[in-house]
């Protein structure tokens, strides 16, 4: 069946059991090209699609997903997501759909002949290699990702919209003496035009070369610069605070907090994916709720989770759109383009400029916001970045690293960690540093 | 899945466009999670991916496609696809004429369930998902827990233009048990998270009530811990899951996915003494029912038992087919990848250090000023440069040579090599736990294991 059949399939054969049901479907097209030594040595082209569907049964909730458009795959579908449903201890509801339309958030972003790629993965591997520090390169290359999402219900949703991003970057070693440091980045866009291989290769060499020769740093509290990419792998984990659904779950350390200070007054916090070029902008959320900007922290001041209909519903709020499911997973909450607000006003001064944080899955405790992380980083002194510093860590706690927050940047730049994070250049009065 | 018609077909068009070598992967899996909290069931999801990946080698450039369609209109359309990218369609190689003679390896069960994931229906999950939930509840700061089971049956086809057809049928389960304590404003988490690659026979190896309550205590304990210090001591790593320090810091230094690549800071070190003599480390895909091993790998070849480190002396990588044709090194069965989604690389099984013969209590009394790191969260390794980090999840002081009063918070830093040569004891008490380890080719389940060890130093991440 296509996927058109079989949305048509399961919306009949949900209304003939007595079921309300909501489908998304998604279909991915994936292309990377990956460099090596000057030659591409993996080239990956393929697609991928699914149905995940979510039944209400006797005022209950169930999932179920399937990637083969079968009959028999989607009557197992509908009969365990019935099932599941069934089994649930937990109200539920499906919202009233309304029609949505058709998006194209793509245009012809990715449309670049495949030649074109393909010289650029190689330009982009040359380039890291022609640093005469560099020892090796993991990889280089380009990735593009098209995504096509459409959604139906029995109660009237009926909407699809087409998205899509492309990249590169890569992974190399680079080496002075004995001092080895392994670089990492990847750039992303709308369209294939507005990635440019030569320069994020020469960035990438700068940003790893001045980590060499590093010296360790001697335990103590200092004033920490966040680069905004590290900072945006802070704000992907304090992103889980602002989840409706980790507050409904009691795993949020901001529940009972709306209209309280929780940050510095610098601070500004927006998710918005309206944005226009928006990396991880849509039209409408994952049960049809259409987009619209949430500022989620104003000047300090925390003003609203990010809910989907079911837990603004459980926690007496207003719905935020920010339902999100991919067809394999359960409806969960997520920020779309996340970032924080520059400001302008942060001038360098003497502390530890920090470049990156490494195991964030494993050092950054997403219910407590306590995090302990190996960072890698600059001394910085007289204004200016003095050394590399290497083997330590930065503990903290991201609400308190929030309020110590005393300057930020004029430059946003953007990470995509599951959602879109932004963040320009941090200034922390203060943090722990473990070292030697 | 497919027929050996279709897959033949498929593979001698492969080589027709001129590949040197073809595979084809097809897979249908089945999945089921069920999540409890409150004591009820809050969400359920069943799923059902299926789907097909063909990768053709030319010399060692790889292409790869996947597709969903496992017609042979849509396998078609994907080798089409992949030889159009590699600009070789309409190619006729004479290496593609003639019939390929599949050698058929049988599956032999060696880690089939006991307990076969359909011979008990949800609500008997359901009731032991509610045991582990009540086994959580030993206090009143015990405010949130969240009890999941998630069980998995993939089945796998893979078939290569050597003639090897391998089939298998995976099945692994897991009880996940997050604990969330809270006093004031301090809010604090523990976890238990048991699996293998077993049916239902799980909730016997490990009763949920003692999986909840193992969450639930350590919870407990880092609500009263205070910030661990900071700086550079000795470390003495708990047992199973501790391993994870070295998975980080050593195993994947020795995969040929880095190592072919002199991306690897161990790459060209065969015969060489890279770590303490105290340290063994194995690879180990063929224990039965751990929840890395495969009878086959993800390219079709049996899983062995590969010796990694043998007294501190570098005796093999984990290597993978194109591994192989890097280096020359022999294959050792280890290409893995998450499913059909991935190209395979080299991937740990059941990674651990071997036991020693010191006591623990031997281990600790020898430390005047440290850390005990019982239990382990994740981690992370930069193999180019070796450096790694890892979480405790629980942990306690050592005061000359006593166990002290517990600490939360420590980040372990360093680089690898540098900690294995450090690594001074090792205890007798080998378990290994289960883990999902993330790289190139996607999330995959592996073990991780080890005895106690004494490392005579870390760097430990903590409040100064």
């Amino acid at each position: 069946m296509t996927l058109e059949e079989a949305k048509r399939y399961l919306l009949r054969r949900a209304k003939a059991l007595g079921l309300e049901a909501e489908v998304l479907f998604q279909e991915e097209r994936e292309l990377s090209l990956r460099a090596r030594e000057g030659a591409l040595e993996e080239i990956k082209e393929a697609r991928q699609g699914g149905v995940g569907l979510r039944v209400l049964a006797e005022g209950r909730v169930g999932y179920a997903y399937t990637e083969e458009l079968s009959e028999a795959a989607l009557e197992w579908a509908l009969a365990e997501a019935r099932e599941n449903a069934l089994l649930s201890g937990k109200e539920g509801s499906l919202p009233e759909g309304r029609p949505l339309g058709g998006h194209d958030l793509l245009g012809e972003g990715l449309s670049a002949p495949l030649e074109a790629k393909k010289e650029a993965a190689l330009a982009l591997e040359r380039t890291l290699r022609e640093d005469p520090r560099t020892r090796t390169v993991l990889m280089g290359g380009y990735q593009e990702r098209e995504v096509r999402v459409a959604l139906a219900s029995t109660r009237g949703a009926e909407g699809a919209f087409r998205t899509g991003l492309a990249g590169m970057g890569g992974s190399f070693v680079m080496g002075d003496g004995a001092s080895l440091k392994q670089g990492w980045d990847f750039r992303l866009a709308k369209e294939f035009h507005a990635l440019d291989p030569g320069r994020t290769a020469l960035e990438l060499r700068e940003k790893t070369a001045r980590l060499l020769n590093a010296k360790p740093l001697k335990t103590g509290r200092y004033r920490a610069y966040l680069e905004p990419k590290a900072m945006a792998n802070l704000l992907a984990v304090f992103a889980q605070a602002l989840s409706g659904k980790n507050a409904l779950e009691g795993k949020s350390r901001l529940l009972g907090r709306i209209g309280e200070r929780v940050a510095s007054d610098l601070v500004t916090l927006v998710d918005d994916p309206t944005l226009e070029r928006g990396l991880l902008s849509r039209p409408f959320d994952a049960e049809g709720t259409p987009a619209r900007r949430t500022v989620v922290i104003e000047k300090g001041v925390f003003q609203t989770f990010l809910h989907n209909a079911e837990t603004a519903r459980a926690l007496g709020q207003e719905n935020t759109g920010h339902a999100h499911r991919r067809y394999r997973g359960t409806l969960d909450v997520a920020p779309s383009n996340l970032y924080l607000e520059p400001a302008g006003n942060l001038a360098l001064r003497e502390g530890v400029l920090i470049t990156e944080f490494m195991g964030l899955h494993a050092g950054a405790n997403p219910v407590s916001l306590d995090f302990s992380l190996q960072a890698l980083g600059l001394w910085v002194e007289e204004g200016e970045a003095r050394y590399a510093v290497e083997n330590f860590a930065v503990a903290g706690n991201l609400l308190e690293l929030l309020q110590a927050i005393e300057g930020l940047g004029d430059q946003l730049e953007w990470e995509v960690l599951g959602a879109a994070f932004g963040s320009p250049l941090v200034a922390v009065a203060e943090l722990s540093f473990a070292g030697a | 899945m497919l027929s050996p018609d279709l897959v033949e077909t498929l593979l001698r068009q492969a080589l027709e466009g001129g590949a040197d070598f073809a595979e084809v992967y097809a897979e249908r899996s089945r999945k089921r999670r069920m999540t409890v909290r409150s004591g009820r069931l809050e969400e359920a999801n069943s799923g059902l991916d299926y789907g097909a990946g063909i990768r053709l080698f030319f010399g060692t450039e790889v292409v790869y496609a996947y597709t969903n369609e496992l017609t042979p209109e849509g396998l078609r359309e994907a080798l089409e696809t992949l030889l159009r990218a590699k600009g070789a369609l309409g190619r006729v190689d004479a290496r593609g004429a003639g019939g390929l003679d599949f050698r058929k390896a049988l599956p032999q069960g060696l880690h089939a369930p006991r307990v076969p994931l359909s011979q008990r229906d949800k609500r008997f999950r359901l009731e032991r998902l509610l045991e582990a939930e009540a086994g959580a509840r030993l206090a009143p700061e015990i405010r949130e827990v969240e009890a999941s089971l998630q069980e998995w049956e993939q089945e796998v086809l893979i078939a290569n233009t050597e003639g090897a057809w391998a089939e298998e049928t995976r099945v692994r389960t897991r009880l996940y048990v997050l604990a969330v304590a809270q006093e004031g404003t301090e809010v604090q988490t523990g976890y238990a998270a048991p699996g293998k690659s077993v049916g239902l026979e799980l909730f016997e190896l490990y009763p949920p009530q003692e999986v909840g309550a193992k969450a639930a205590r350590q919870a407990l304990t880092n609500l009263r811990a205070r910030p661990a210090p900071a700086g550079t001591m000795p470390v003495v790593v708990g047992n199973a899951f501790g391993g994870v320090i070295f998975h980080e810091a050593l195993g994947h230094l020795l995969e040929t996915t880095s190592v072919a690549k002199k991306a690897s800071v161990l790459a060209d070190r065969l015969g060489e003494e890279v770590a303490s003599p105290a340290v063994t480390y194995i690879d180990d895909g063929t224990l039965p029912h751990a929840w890395g091993s495969t009878e086959v790998d993800d390219e079709g070849r049996p899983t062995e038992r590969t010796v990694l480190i043998e007294k501190g002396i570098l005796k093999s990588y984990m290597v993978d087919r194109l591994g192989h044709l890097l280096t020359g090194y022999p294959m050792t069965g280890s290409g893995r990848r998450q499913d059909y989604t991935f190209a395979p690389t080299s991937r740990m099984r059941n990674t651990f250090i071997a036991p020693g013969n010191k006591e623990v209590e031997d281990l600790i009394a020898g430390v005047e000023f440290g850390l005990y790191a019982k239990e382990m969260g994740g981690g992370q390794v930069k193999p180019g440069s070796g450096e790694y980090n890892f979480a405790v999840q629980e942990g306690y002081l050592i005061r000359k040579g006593r166990l002290e009063e517990p600490v939360r918070g420590a980040m372990l830093v360093g680089k690898g090599p540098e900690t294995i040569e450090k690594v001074v004891a090792v205890a007798g008490d080998w378990e290994n736990a289960p883990g999902m380890c993330g790289s190139l080719s996607g999330m995959v389940p592996v073990e991780v294991g080890q005895p106690h060890v004494l490392v005579s130093e870390i760097v430990v991440g903590g409040r100064a």
